[in-house]
């Protein structure tokens, strides 16, 4: 007998399913032993095989519901409920086909019991679609074994109509040695079987009764669905489908947890972001993001870390010149390669694609000095860069072992002389690159594109300056990784500049990119519009450069939107405006793609002006877009938050008196413990007014009963109100089945802990057999009270 | 240094878990098996929504597929009555063969989708089909960080 609450059976509880299987077998192997010789030769010979059938079936389906679980729903793990436990309303309302069912709080198993589902106390769990508790079979009846319990009944019932009217017959035809052995027998037999049967048949009409109506005992005797609809049943024939043919639920609690482990490595990959990063201007008309990461919890912080695009970076640790100038000098030993644009598609070694670019596009024209300087100015980025940094980058998770963090250089912020704008857009590029290292490319378009565009705020300069910072801390994470390296390079086509990338062999596998954009630093992924590759050109540089903006100035020619926005927002740096032609083109080229989408528009940043004017133009609009975006951002977390506790508490959180579970000392104190009074079997109990409303274990059941409106007078079932009117006139009710709960309930009246015991579990079986003894057998009744008595005692 | 570098070796294979995100079962058409597909806001960092829509859509699927009453199911109850239900000892049955299709398709899930971006899925059968846990996994710890990334400077 199934009893996971109990260590042991207790020797108490097995007396009624000992009994019932004692009398099963015993009774039928004498009818088989002194009736069905006397049959098969009389009736016909068939009987006893037939008998013999069904007998087997009968036993079958007995051990069926006596072993099987009823489907016993574990208990929750700490982690699950931590929240909930102490917090959490008692009960939380969920809508099951139209129909406000409410879902309770088990105060022992550390869930929201699902609907239908109820705790057993003699068993201590919870079970799923919870019928009722068995003594007869010493189990729960639930979701699992309803079927085998219903087919036993179904089966016992004919069983004994069979097993009577052989008697009968046998007894009728030898009236004249009437106590001769075999004729006492079957005279036995049959007075047994047809003493049972009354009950038995009354049960088994009772459960076609509640299938046909698509409810569970539980339910009936709670009256749950009395007055309304209830939205488990799919009508009558269905319902006896279901529950013949539907296929057998699995066991939770007997698993084999077995698995392999799957290893999850820090590097992780991010996805677009697609909500606005708030942008709050700063005082210097710096926007920057909101959601300032103060740097410390960057290994755990994962959405602020996105978040945080723009803050300005705390100050950082001093740029090292020398490694600035390592860097160049490995920059320049690369070369003047071609400076036609070096698609990502092309099968170049990954960490020299973006030197090539780099190259590509002639020697900088910023004097190193100049560029040290900026990159100085970019070091004030790179705490927030090292904050983010911590965070691995997304891409290496599975073949990196090598690799160090990579840098969640996306994220990091720009450095305050730097629009935001753009760093918000080179962080998303870095995360998105990062990210989608081993999606799938198909998603990775979409995703990048989406996140870029929905970032106005995006300006050549800024990316140029967000991939030097991010160039410097891709440096320093990821020091001499080409993997890294290439990770980084490798824009994508428009604005999925993370895309790509490292395929498992290390190439590059990327999406070629319209225009390259300039690439310089490192895990800027963004596509520039100029042939270069983004990704660090910094790969053939030493690594643990701690400010590749440096090498990016030196290796290639800024975007002339970025190069004016130096001198303007940076020191001026004597960068002068260049080549406005593939700067325009990659702000077309950006703006078309990202800015689209966005009311920002390619407005003010037609590729013909001149870069000067594009700036203006840009960042008012830039700045525009952003506020819009943050207020649209804002407004719709409200609206989040607001469903969110909306959803939890549900709309009529008024209607029922939700008492916090602090209410329940007794169930907090012993989690594990037994069960308190079930409020299940006390709600039945008060809606069959047995016991009124007196008996309250804790303010919590007034609310909970009050909920439960109908008492059993107004129960449409003859058998409940009958049931519901003994009670309050007989002690021990001599009505049928059902009454059971109520009566049991009474002997109890003192000891209202115990009460609760008396479950709704209480079986009908039970109840049958023993309101049935109380009438007709004495000796029955007197140890069926006895068990009555015991088993309350026993209950837990 | 060396030493450094061995820490934090040790620590990004040890990628803390974070935070747990609880999918919670959707009962609006009754008590078939059937996950919300409600993105839920603490993932929106971490793994796309559509990525996600699609595993739990796919894994109601699966258990839809399970509990799917039809000619398999019957067969199989009259299988069991015919021998007395003693098939259930050499037979799993079909909702048994759905569970170790889940098993298998989470961990593959596991394997390439989330665990690159620092989530595992647990199987939800573990916790009584009640609900999908997303455990988040906390990047390298910043402690790893700092030892690894001296400055000269500093």
């Amino acid at each position: 007998m199934p009893s996971s609450g109990a260590d042991t059976p207790k020797p108490s509880a097995l007396i009624p399913v000992s009994t019932a299987a004692c009398l099963l077998v015993g009774s039928t192997t004498l009818f088989f032993v002194f009736t069905c010789p006397w049959l098969a030769v009389t009736v016909s010979p068939a009987v006893p095989p037939c008998c013999a059938i069904l007998f087997l079936f009968v036993m079958a389906n007995f051990t069926m519901a006596t072993f099987m679980d009823a489907g016993v729903l574990p208990m929750a793990n700490e982690d699950e409920d931590k929240d909930d436990d102490f917090r959490a309303p008692l009960y939380k309302n969920v809508d099951v086909k139209g129909v406000q069912v409410r879902m309770k709080w088990c105060a022992s198993c550390h869930f929201y019991r699902p609907p239908r589902c109820s705790h057993c106390s003699v068993c201590d769990h919870c079970v799923e679609d919870f019928d009722h508790h068995c003594p007869w079979v010493n189990n729960c009846i639930g979701r699992r074994n309803y079927r085998y319990f219903f087919l036993f009944l179904l089966s016992l019932t004919v069983h004994m109509v069979g097993v009577f009217t052989f008697g009968l017959l046998y007894v009728l035809n030898h009236m004249e040695d009437l106590w001769k052995l075999h004729c006492t027998v079957t005279l036995v037999v049959i007075s047994i079987s047809g003493l049972f049967f009354i009950p038995v048949l009354g049960l088994t009409g009772f459960h076609l009764y509640l299938v046909s109506r698509g409810r569970t005992t539980n339910e009936q005797v709670t009256g749950k669905f009395q007055g309304g609809v209830n939205p488990f049943t799919r009508g009558c024939c269905s319902n006896l489908e279901y529950l013949i043919c539907s296929p057998m639920s699995p066991n939770y609690t007997e698993r084999a947890c077995k698995k392999p482990a799957v290893r999850v490595q820090p590097p992780f990959l991010r996805p677009e972001i697609e909500r606005q990063i708030p942008m709050k201007v700063r005082d210097n008309g710096i926007q920057s993001s909101d959601l300032q990461n103060k740097g410390s919890s960057a290994g755990s912080v994962d959405l602020s870390n996105i978040k945080r695009l723009n803050t300005p970076p705390p100050l950082p640790p001093k740029p090292d010149h020398a490694l600035l100038k390592s860097q160049l000098a490995a920059l320049d030993e690369m070369g003047h390669h071609t400076k036609s644009i070096i698609p990502a598609s092309i099968p170049t070694v990954p960490q020299l694609r973006p030197v090539l670019e780099a190259i590509s596009r002639g020697s900088s024209p910023i004097p190193p000095e100049q560029l040290l300087k900026t990159s100085e100015l970019q070091g004030s980025n790179k705490s927030p860069d090292l904050k983010t940094d911590s965070k691995p980058s997304p891409g290496r998770a599975k073949q990196q072992d090598p690799l160090p963090v990579q840098p969640s250089f996306p994220t990091n912020p720009v450095s305050s002389p730097l629009q935001l704008n753009s760093l918000t857009l080179n962080s998303r590029s870095l995360t998105l690159k990062h990210n989608y290292r081993h999606s799938s490319k198909s998603q990775l378009p979409a995703m990048h594109s989406e996140a870029l565009m929905s970032n106005p705020m995006f300006s050549p300069s800024n990316v140029l300056a967000n991939r030097s910072s991010s160039l410097s801390y891709d440096n320093l994470i990821s020091p001499a990784d080409p993997q890294l390296m290439a990770q980084r390079g490798g824009p994508p086509v428009g604005y999925h500049p993370h895309f790509m990338t490292l395929g498992p062999d290390g190439s590059m596998v990327q999406r070629p990119p319209p225009h390259a954009y300039s690439p310089v630093f490192l895990g800027v992924t963004r596509h520039s519009p100029q042939p270069r590759d983004p990704s660090p050109s910094m790969q053939g540089l030493t690594p643990r450069d701690p400010s590749p903006s440096l090498q990016g100035f030196i290796q290639r020619e800024p975007s002339p939107s970025f190069q004016g926005l130096m001198p303007r927002d940076l020191a001026p740096q004597g960068i002068t405006l260049r080549d406005l032609a593939p700067p325009g083109l990659a702000l077309r080229d950006i703006t078309s793609q990202s800015l689209s989408a966005r009311e920002l528009g390619p407005q003010g940043l037609t590729p013909q002006k001149s870069a000067a004017v594009r700036y203006d133009n840009l960042s008012k609009t830039i700045m525009a877009s952003i506020q819009e975006r943050r207020e649209l951002e804002e407004r719709e977390r409200l609206q989040r938050l607001h469903a969110r506790s909306q959803a939890l508490y549900g709309p009529d959180t008024g209607v029922y008196d939700i008492p916090s579970r602090r209410s329940l000392p007794p169930d907090n104190v012993r989690p594990r413990g037994p069960t308190p009074p079930a409020y299940g079997s006390r709600e039945f109990l008060m809606s069959t007014g047995i016991l009124g409303y007196g008996i309250r274990s804790s303010p919590l059941s007034s609310s909970s009963t009050s909920s439960l409106t109908r008492g059993p007078k107004t129960s449409s079932s003859p058998l409940h109100s009958s049931s519901s009117s003994s009670l309050q006139s007989k002690g021990r009710s001599s009505s049928p089945a059902y009454c059971l709960p109520d009566r049991q309930a009474q002997p109890l009246p003192s000891s209202a802990s115990t009460l609760p015991r008396m479950p709704s579990s209480s079986t009908s079986s039970a109840s049958s057999y023993t309101s049935y003894s109380t009438i007709k057998r004495s000796s029955l009744t007197s140890s069926s009270e006895g068990k009555d008595s015991v088993s309350l005692g026993v209950l837990k | 240094g060396a030493e450094t570098f061995h820490n934090l070796q040790e620590l990004r294979h040890s990628a803390s878990l974070a935070n747990k995100v609880f999918i919670q079962r959707d009962y609006s058409e009754g008590t078939t098996c059937k996950f919300q597909t409600k993105f839920p806001s603490e993932l929106e960092s971490r793994i796309e929504r559509t990525l996600f829509e699609d595993t739990v859509k796919t894994l109601n699927n699966y258990y839809a597929e399970a509990e799917k009453i039809g000619g398999q199911s019957y067969l199989e109850g009259c299988l069991a009555c015919a021998t007395a239900y003693l098939i259930f000892l050499c037979m799993e049955t079909r909702y048994e063969k759905v569970l170790k299709k889940i098993a298998k398709y989470i961990q593959e899930q596991n394997e390439k989708i989330y665990a690159p971006r620092g989530l595992l899925i647990t199987d939800p059968i573990e916790r009584g089909m009640r609900v999908v846990s997303f455990e988040c996994h906390a990047a390298i710890s910043p402690i790893h960080w700092s030892q690894k990334y001296k400055f000269k400077d500093v």
